[in-house]
């Protein structure tokens, strides 16, 4: 039972890293014509 | 243009800061931000984009034709415009290597008032900040 908690999490683990892998982490602009 | 910005999907926060007209933008994890809709955002509510840039990371890849982007969410890449840092990038293309990269996307062309829809965006390298 503890096997397949296990093999869960590690498939869980496998999914969520290739979507942290690529990502925009910021933006930054420069407006004109705020007032 | 704060609050017109924050409801922008894929937007976590906005900072304006008035004296230099600069406007930072946190994204959220979702991966769901758009630079170029931010861009149209910006121009809705009625001040002009002078300048934009980003730091994204992501994997290099190279199109038949030769161009490389950056590959920053599974739907969205940037084509990278050539330039010296660019070059330095092209030995990883294809592989599994993630770039760190602060990039200049857009720059209004001296005279004009608004960008060019038209136009695609191309990702101009100002620094490489991570290969791993």
């Amino acid at each position: 039972m503890k096997r397949k908690g296990l093999l869960l999490l590690a498939l869980a683990g496998l999914m969520v890293v290739p979507a942290a892998q690529a990502q925009i982490k910021h933006i930054e602009m420069r407006v004109e014509g705020m007032t | 243009m704060k609050q017109h910005l924050g409801r922008q999907s894929g937007v976590q926060n906005v900072e304006v800061t008035l004296i230099d007209g600069k406007v930072q933008v946190t994204p959220k994890d979702d991966g769901q931000i758009d630079p170029v809709q931010l861009m149209k955002a910006t121009y809705d509510s009625g001040v002009t984009v002078a300048e934009m840039d980003l730091v994204a990371q992501g994997k290099v890849t190279k199109d038949s034709s030769g161009n490389l982007s950056l590959q920053v969410e599974p739907n969205r890449a940037f084509v990278l415009d050539p330039n010296e840092l660019s070059r330095d990038l092209e030995l990883l293309a294809g592989s599994q290597t993630v770039v760190t990269v602060r990039g200049q996307l857009y720059k209004k062309p001296p005279g004009k008032k608004k960008a060019d829809p038209s136009t695609p965006l191309k990702l101009l390298l100002l620094e490489v900040q991570k290969k791993e």
